[in-house]
C-alpha cells in the first residue's frame, strides 16, 4: 500500500466532543496575559494580603522564638522520650521535602513529557519547592542538638580530624538535599529571566506616569532590581537559543533529583533493621507519596490565588482537573505501597514485623493510622468523580485532607514504629509538648511570608510560556497569530 | 471499507517468507522441548517457567502501554496503538494455554513448597498457608488470566469497533457488566454517553476500561510475579518485587514496540508512524532503562545494608559461583551499557543503534528472569540447556504466529482514532 493511500484511509479529525479544552480560556491576546499577570506585580496589594503577611510574620517570629529557646535550653523541651528518640523534627523534616516536590516535578518532568499545561502553574509550584525545602532544612539542623557542633553535617576539615559519618543516610541527606536546594532555585531562576525582563521594561514605560518624586524613585529602584535580576535579557534570538538549551539541560538534570531526593530520605528508615522502617518498596513509595503531596499544596495555594487574582482563565478548571489526576494517581500508588507492606509483613513471617504492622492500625496510635489512610488513600479516590474533580471548593477541601493525611503518614512511619521496642519493658508513649507542635506551626508561616512575598514582588504564572501555549502563538493558527495581538502589550 | 484496508498485506507475497518463520521456530522448539523433556524434566520445567515469564512480560507490558496510552490521553502514540493491543490479547487465550503445562510440573519440579506435606514444618510456609495452597495457587492463576482476557480483548473490542464506527458494519455493544460501568459513568461523572456517535463511544469505554484496569494492572501483575517466580523460593520476600517485575517488562515491551514500528513501516504496512514516534519510543526505553535500574538497585541495596538473613539469602545465592558475573552483567547490561548508547538525542532514530539495542534488550530481560529462575536449581552458576531455547523458540514462536494473524486481520493503524491527527500531522 503507497503512504497517501494508507494516510487516506485513516480520519485526522477530531469529534468535537473530544476535542481538547485550551489552556487559556476566552481566547485572550497575548497581551492580556502579560497585563494579567504583570498586573499583580505592578499594583499594590489588596488590605487582605498585608493581614495574612502580618499573621504568617508572627507565626514566623514565634517558630524562631521556639527554636531559639531549643538552642538555649536543649532538646528536652521536646517530646521525646525512650525509645522514641525521633519525633516531630524529623516527620516535619520530611513532610516539608515532600512538598517540596512537586515543584520540579512539573517543571522538569513534565516539560520532558510535554505536558503543556504546565507553563500556568510552573512557576507558583517552583517557588513552593523553593520555600518548602527551605521549611525542611530548618529540621535537621535544629534536632542535632547542640546546633552550633550542625557544620559538622559537613565533611569540612577540622583540628580533631572529625569526620561525619558517610555511611549514614543522614549525610546523604545533606548532599542530596543541598543538590536539590541549589539546582530547584537555578532553575526557578532563569525561567524567572525573561518575565523579570517584560516587568523592568514595563516598569520603564509606565515610569511617566509617577507623580510625587518618591514614586519615581521607587520606579527607579525596581528599574535597577528587576533589570540587575534580569541579566540583561533583551529577548533576542540568541538568547532565547541559550535560554531554551539551558533549561532543556536544566530540566534533565533536575529530574533525576526529584526521584533521588526522596529515594535518600526514604533511605533513612529503610537501611535499618527496625520493623515498619525496612522495606525495599520505600524509595518509589516515598516519592508518590512526596509528588501526591507536593501536588496537594500545589493546589491549595492555587485555588484561593486564581480566584483572587482573577486568574481562573489562565489557571483553567482543566488544569485543575489535570493536578485532580496526579493526586488520584500517587495516591493509589501510596496506596498499594501501604497495602503491599502490610502483606509482606504477613507473607514474610516476621513476627516482629507483622506485629508493627498490626501495632500502627489497631495499638495506641490507631488514630493516626486512619487519618492517614482516610486522608491518602480513601480521600483522592473521590476524584473518579468528574465532579469533583472539576469543582474548585471541593478540590480545595481534599487537597487540606492530602496535606493532614501527608504529616500523618510520616507520623505513623517513625513514631509508631520507634514506640513498641522488642522488649517490653522499653515501649513507650510518644506525645508532643507545646515547643513541637508551634516550633511546627511557624514553619507555616515562614512558608506563608515567603510565598506572599513571592506573589508580590515575582511573575507568579510564567508570562512567555502560558503565550506559548495559546492557539494565536501558532503560525498556523487560524486565529491569525500576530494579527489578534496587534497593538497588545507582548 | 475496502478489503485491501483490513488486509494491507494479504496479497503481499513478498511477506509470505518471513510469516513462515515463526512457524519454523514453532517446530523447532517442540522438537528441543521434547528432547529437553526426555533429557531432564526439572530442567525443562525451569526453562519453560523462564521462558513463559520473559513473553508474559512482553504481553503485560504491551497492556500497560495501551493502558496509559488511554489514561493520558497521548496523541503520539496513537498509530502504534493496535499492534501494542494484539502483543496485549496473548495474555488470553495463548499465554493462558502456555501456562497449563507449567500447572501441570508445578508440583514436582518447580515449587518446592508444594512438595511440603505438613505446612508446620516450614515457617516461611505456614505463615502463608491462605495463599499457599496449591487449590489457592491454581483458583488465583486462573483468575489472573481471566482478568487480563476481559481487558485486553474489550480493549481491543472498542477500538476494532471504532475503525467501523460510522459505517453499516459497526456492532459495537456493551457486555455485562459493561453496562452498568457506563451508567455510572453517565449517572455520576456527567459524562454524555453518546450512542449515537459511535466513534466517541468506542474512546469512551476504552478510557474506562483503562481507568479501572489500570488499578487491577498493578494488582495482577504483582500477584503473577509472586506466585510464579517469587515463589520458586518462598522465604524471600520484597516489597518491591512486583515492581520490579513490571520495570523489567515494560522496559522490553518499549524496545519491542519501537522494532515493530520500523518492520512495519519499512514494510509500508504502517505509515502513519514516523521520527515522534520513534523518538518518544526512544525516550521512554531510556526512561525505563533508568528506572529498572533504579528499581532494582533500592531492592538490592535495602537488603545488603539491613542484612537480615532472611533477606540476604535470595542474593548471596545469587553472588555464588559464576552466578556473581551474571549479577554484574546485569549491572553493566542492564543498565550502564543501554543507558549510556541511548543518552543521545539522535540514535532513538537510527535504525543502526536501536536494531542492535532490541536484541540487547532481549538477551539482558532474559538473563534477568534466568536470574530470578535457575539459581533455584544450578547454585554454583548458569548452566545453559537445550530446553531453554527449545522454550523460547515454542512459546516466542506460537505467539509471534497468533500475532501476526491477528495483526494481518484488522486494520494496522487505528483508522478512526480521535487523537490520530496530532500523531500523524506533527512530524
Amino acid at each position: 500500500m503507497s503512504e497517501p493511500a494508507a494516510h487516506s484511509q485513516v480520519e485526522t479529525s477530531t469529534p468535537k466532543e473530544l476535542v481538547r479544552e485550551p489552556l487559556v480560556l476566552n481566547n485572550r491576546p497575548l497581551g492580556w496575559i502579560t497585563n494579567q499577570v504583570a498586573g499583580i506585580v505592578e499594583g499594590d496589594m489588596p488590605k487582605w494580603w498585608n493581614i495574612a503577611f502580618g499573621v504568617s510574620f508572627l507565626l514566623m517570629l514565634m517558630s524562631f522564638g521556639y527554636i531559639g529557646y531549643l538552642i538555649t535550653t536543649g532538646v528536652g523541651v521536646w517530646g521525646l522520650n525512650h525509645p522514641v528518640a525521633w519525633g516531630w523534627a524529623i516527620v516535619n523534616f520530611v513532610f516539608w521535602i515532600g512538598i517540596g516536590h512537586a515543584g520540579t516535578l512539573i517543571s522538569a518532568i513534565l516539560f520532558l513529557l510535554r505536558q503543556k499545561w504546565r507553563t500556568s502553574v510552573n512557576r507558583t509550584a517552583e517557588a513552593m519547592t523553593i520555600f518548602a525545602v527551605i521549611c525542611a532544612g530548618i529540621f535537621p539542623g535544629i534536632h542535632v542538638g547542640r546546633i552550633w557542633l550542625a557544620w559538622w553535617l559537613f565533611p569540612l576539615p577540622n583540628a580533631n580530624a572529625i569526620w561525619p559519618q558517610f555511611r549514614s543516610p543522614l549525610l546523604w541527606d545533606v548532599f542530596a538535599v543541598s543538590t536539590y536546594f541549589t539546582v530547584s532555585l537555578l532553575f526557578w531562576y532563569m525561567g524567572l529571566i525573561p518575565d523579570l525582563a517584560t516587568i523592568r521594561d514595563r516598569l520603564r514605560k509606565n515610569a511617566g506616569q509617577c507623580k510625587t518624586g518618591l514614586d519615581k524613585m521607587i520606579n527607579k529602584l525596581k528599574q535597577f532590581l528587576y533589570g540587575l535580576f534580569s541579566m540583561g535579557w533583551i529577548g533576542s534570538n540568541r538568547h532565547w537559543r541559550n535560554y531554551e538549551k539551558a533549561y532543556l539541560l536544566l530540566a534533565g538534570l533536575s529530574t533525576p533529583l526529584v526521584l533521588s531526593v526522596h529515594s535518600i530520605v526514604s533511605f533513612d528508615f529503610a537501611v535499618s533493621q527496625l520493623p515498619g522502617w525496612h522495606t525495599t518498596i520505600f524509595p518509589p513509595y516515598f516519592v508518590a507519596g512526596a509528588v501526591f503531596s507536593g501536588f496537594g499544596m500545589v493546589l491549595t495555594l492555587m485555588i484561593p490565588m486564581r480566584t483572587i487574582f482573577n486568574l481562573e482563565e489562565i489557571i483553567t478548571v482543566r488544569h485543575l482537573e489535570l493536578m485532580c489526576k496526579v493526586i488520584m494517581a500517587t495516591g493509589t500508588i501510596v496506596g498499594y505501597a501501604y497495602g503491599m507492606e502490610f502483606f509482606i509483613a504477613w507473607y514474610g513471617g516476621n513476627p516482629y514485623e507483622l506485629y508493627a504492622f498490626k501495632n500502627r492500625a489497631f495499638g495506641p496510635y490507631w488514630w493516626s493510622y486512619w487519618i492517614m489512610i482516610s486522608c491518602n488513600v480513601i480521600s483522592p479516590q473521590l476524584f473518579w468523580f468528574k465532579w469533583c474533580r472539576t469543582s474548585p471548593w471541593f478540590i480545595f477541601v481534599v487537597s487540606i485532607f492530602v496535606n493532614i493525611g501527608m504529616w500523618f503518614e510520616r507520623f505513623v512511619i517513625v513514631v509508631t514504629s520507634l514506640h513498641r521496642d522488642y522488649l517490653p519493658a522499653s515501649w513507650g508513649y510518644y506525645s508532643p509538648t507545646q515547643v513541637d507542635i508551634l516550633t511546627f506551626v511557624g514553619t507555616f508561616g515562614l512558608f506563608m511570608v515567603l510565598f506572599l512575598l513571592f506573589i508580590r514582588y515575582l511573575p507568579s504564572i510564567t508570562i512567555f510560556e502560558v503565550k506559548a501555549v495559546t492557539p494565536q502563538a501558532d503560525p498556523h493558527s487560524v486565529e491569525g497569530g500576530a494579527d489578534r495581538v496587534k497593538g497588545g502589550d507582548h | 471499507m475496502s478489503d485491501a484496508v483490513t488486509t494491507p498485506a494479504q496479497d503481499s507475497e513478498e511477506s509470505t517468507n518471513w510469516r513462515s518463520i515463526p512457524q519454523i521456530a514453532v517446530v523447532f522448539g517442540l522438537v528441543l522441548c521434547m528432547y529437553g523433556l526426555v533429557q531432564d524434566k526439572q530442567q525443562f520445567a525451569f526453562s519453560y517457567l523462564t521462558a513463559f515469564m520473559f513473553f508474559l512480560s512482553l504481553g503485560l507490558g504491551s497492556l500497560f502501554m495501551v493502558l496509559i496510552h488511554h489514561l493520558f490521553d497521548a496523541g503520539w502514540s496513537a498509530p502504534i496503538r493496535r499492534y501494542l493491543e494484539h502483543f496485549s490479547c496473548l495474555l488470553f487465550p495463548w499465554l493462558g494455554v502456555a501456562f497449563i503445562p507449567i500447572g501441570f510440573m508445578a508440583p514436582d519440579y518447580i515449587y518446592p513448597w508444594m512438595q511440603v506435606a505438613d505446612p508446620h514444618e516450614d515457617h516461611a510456609l505456614y505463615v502463608k498457608k491462605a495463599l499457599f495452597n496449591k487449590p489457592t495457587w491454581y483458583a488465583a492463576s486462573t483468575l489472573l488470566f481471566l482478568f487480563w482476557g476481559w481487558l485486553t480483548h474489550r480493549l481491543r473490542y472498542w477500538s476494532l469497533q471504532q475503525d467501523k464506527s460510522g459505517t453499516a458494519e459497526f456492532e459495537g455493544k456493551l457486555m455485562f457488566p459493561e453496562h452498568l460501568i457506563a451508567s455510572f459513568y453517565k449517572n455520576f461523572q456527567g459524562l454524555p454517553f453518546e450512542k449515537d456517535n459511535q466513534q466517541v463511544l468506542c474512546t469512551r469505554m476504552m478510557r474506562i476500561h483503562a481507568a479501572y484496569g489500570v488499578v487491577l494492572f498493578a494488582f495482577t501483575l504483582t500477584l503473577g510475579a509472586i506466585l510464579w517466580m517469587k515463589s520458586i523460593q518462598h522465604q524471600f520476600f520484597s516489597t518491591m518485587y512486583g515492581v520490579y517485575y513490571f520495570a523489567g517488562s515494560v522496559w522490553l515491551t518499549i524496545s519491542t514496540a519501537w522494532i515493530t514500528a520500523r518492520v512495519l513501516k519499512a514494510k509500508g504496512l504502517l505509515p502513519q508512524v514516523h521520527n515522534l514516534q520513534f523518538y518518544h519510543l526512544g525516550t521512554m526505553l531510556l526512561a525505563f532503562t533508568v528506572f529498572y535500574a533504579y528499581i532494582h538497585f533500592s531492592q538490592y541495596f535495602l537488603i545488603w545494608n539491613a542484612a537480615v538473613p532472611e533477606e540476604t539469602f535470595w542474593y548471596v545465592l545469587r553472588e555464588q559461583g559464576t552466578w556473581a558475573y551474571v549479577s554484574w552483567a546485569l549491572i553493566i547490561g542492564h543498565f550502564l551499557i543501554p543507558f549510556l548508547t541511548l543518552l543521545r538525542i539522535d540514535v532513538k532514530l537510527t535504525n543502526k543503534v536501536m536494531v542492535p539495542v532490541f536484541i540487547w534488550v532481549i538477551l539482558m530481560h532474559y538473563m534477568d528472569m534466568y536470574f530470578n529462575m535457575m539459581p533455584e536449581i544450578h547454585p554454583d552458576g548458569p548452566s545453559p540447556a537445550v530446553a531453554d531455547l527449545g522454550a523460547l523458540l515454542l512459546i516466542g514462536g506460537t505467539l509471534i504466529w497468533v500475532f501476526m494473524r491477528s495483526l494481518f486481520s484488522h486494520p494496522i493503524c487505528p483508522l478512526r482514532d480521535p487523537r490520530m491527527g496530532e500523531a500523524i500531522e506533527h512530524h
